[in-house]
């Protein structure tokens, strides 16, 4: 009962303290807001991003064209021996035919006819080799290994492609991360600011419950949940702005990056959780070491 | 208090080697020029200061050996009122009093049934719902004292209780603290009013330069002999 009393007089406190110094406790909201969006943003562009590269992975990761001609004995042993090298999950035989009918699928995707001028020509189309891999840093060893096979004409890897998205998500990882906490430094000092403007405000307050032997925590409590408040209220107006432009961006994850259906209709309970954990953390955060700073000198 | 010292940290001694002791349900003077340590003695009392050295004992408790999270529960054990009333002045009377009870946890019903008892025994059940500015300076302290009896505490100790009043309104002040003294607490009174002291022909003590140079039972305040 008492515990429950405790909360009740906190909330009441927090939400008053929170308007008696509206402008103030709105400021620091909307920087709240200002660096959740941004951290938005980050969070859909390497979530985007690495689904992408999933896909990439998940793709063919190494391809091995096939001279002409082989035997099917030949054959047969060449996809044997690829299958038992490590690394290796699985082994595709691509025959001329299909690699055809592919050519024609990926052209009628884009909406256009593949034509190949003559229809008796004789086009040669390569068969080949379409090998996974269970450990993507195999594929070196792989290919190098297929290179030195005469039954192999060309090797072909998605590595460089790999590499290169890898390097993009890492730098815009870094510096998202590093705009975003520089705003969060700044989100920090204004709820700190703000905080100790409350407190100073309360010190009438503060220095008759001390007076009446109220326990530190109903001191304290309050202006802690204040600074919670900022960041909860400042979560909520974000994740109501991300839902607000969910509905175009969406589909934009499932077709540039490639995001699996599933997870992006799950992506934005994730962002949500993520933007309340970060709001309410660094409310809290910035309103105890105001509280520690400014309420501690004092018995 | 035993052999009690306190010297700040610039090298004052506000307080020097003062032993005394305040049986239950006393009621005592404190005296002194301004700057004798007065403020200081109630300081440690209410263990807002701890003493440089010698032991301070409040209604059997040690406060230098006393945890900080005891110290809510001592406070609760003695009242306080000041010169300056000290009340919030966006708070009605019964807000004011009932504002110390809410700040420690009492529940509503509680609240709703002391505070009425506590403005009754002060004599303000009419002014209950009246802001502080509304009020005249012997009300205000009232409402301070009714704050400072919330939780029924051993002790009450009235720092110049008297310092901003006109001499009848002190009168009716100290005839409050001398009823509520009847009741049972044990009061102590800081005051520079010589006319009351001599009146009331109680307990004195007096400190001068930190120094506790008189302990005389219903004494003047001044040194008579």
């Amino acid at each position: 009962m008492r515990f429950i009393r405790f909360i009740g007089f906190s909330v009441v406190r927090a939400w008053q303290g929170f308007w008696r110094n509206a402008m103030m406790s709105l400021a620091a909201t909307a920087t709240v807001i200002l660096m959740l969006v941004l951290l938005s943003a980050l969070f859909i562009v390497i979530s985007g991003l690495n689904s992408g590269l999933e896909f990439i992975e998940s793709k063919v990761a190494v391809t091995a064209r096939l001279e002409d001609n082989l035997s099917q004995s030949r054959l047969e042993r060449l996809i044997g021996e690829v299958e038992a090298m490590p690394g290796v999950a699985s082994v595709d035989y691509v025959s001329p035919a299909e690699a055809m009918d592919r050519l024609r699928e990926s052209y009628r995707e884009v909406g256009r006819e593949l034509d190949l001028g003559d229809p008796d020509s004789t086009i040669t189309i390569f068969a080949s080799l379409e090998i996974s891999l269970t450990d993507p840093d195999a594929s070196g060893d792989v290919s190098t290994a297929l290179a030195a096979r005469d039954e192999v004409e060309r090797v072909l890897t998605k590595q460089a492609e790999y590499d290169t998205l890898l390097g993009v998500i890492n730098a815009i990882r870094t510096v998202g991360l590093a705009i975003i906490g520089l705003v969060g430094l700044t989100v920090l000092f204004m709820i700190i600011n703000t905080i100790r403007i409350a407190v100073y405000s309360r010190a009438g307050e503060i220095e008759i419950m001390r007076l009446v032997g109220a326990s530190d925590s109903f001191i304290r409590w309050p202006f802690i949940l204040e600074g919670i408040l900022c960041g909860l209220i400042g979560a909520i107006v974000t994740i109501l702005i991300v839902a607000a432009v969910w509905d175009p961006i969406q589909p934009a994850m499932v077709q540039i990056f490639q995001m699996p259906t599933a997870v992006s209709t799950q992506f934005l309970t994730t962002l949500s959780l993520l933007l309340f954990v970060v709001g309410l953390g660094i409310g809290a955060l910035g309103s105890w070491i105001s509280v520690r700073s400014y309420l501690a000198a004092a018995r | 208090m035993v052999d009690v010292g306190m010297t700040y940290p610039n090298g004052k001694v506000a307080l020097a080697d003062v032993n005394v002791a305040i049986p239950k349900g006393d009621f005592v003077f404190l005296v002194g020029p301004s700057g004798a340590g007065k403020s200081t003695f109630i300081r440690l009392l209410i263990r807002e200061q701890l003493p440089t050295h010698g032991e301070v004992r409040v209604a059997g408790r040690d406060l230098l050996r006393m945890r900080r999270s005891q110290v809510p529960g001592l406070r609760r054990r003695i009242g306080i009122v000041f010169q300056d009333f000290r009340l919030l002045p966006n708070k009605t009377v019964a807000e004011n009093v009932a504002f110390a009870l809410e700040v420690t946890g009492a529940a509503g019903a509680a609240i709703k049934r002391r505070v009425p008892q506590l403005l009754s025994l002060v004599g303000l059940h009419d002014h209950a719902h009246h802001l502080p500015t509304q009020l005249s300076g012997g009300e205000q302290q009232r409402t301070a004292i009714a704050r400072a009896l919330v939780h029924d505490p051993a002790i009450l100790i009235a720092d110049e209780p008297t310092g901003n009043l006109d001499p009848v309104t002190s009168w009716e002040i100290i005839q409050l603290l001398i009823h509520i003294n009847q009741l049972g607490t044990t009061v102590l009174m800081a005051t520079h009013n010589q006319e009351i002291v001599n009146a009331m022909r109680r307990r004195v003590l007096a400190l001068e330069g930190g120094h506790l140079v008189r302990d005389e039972a219903a004494a003047a305040y001044e040194r008579e002999y």
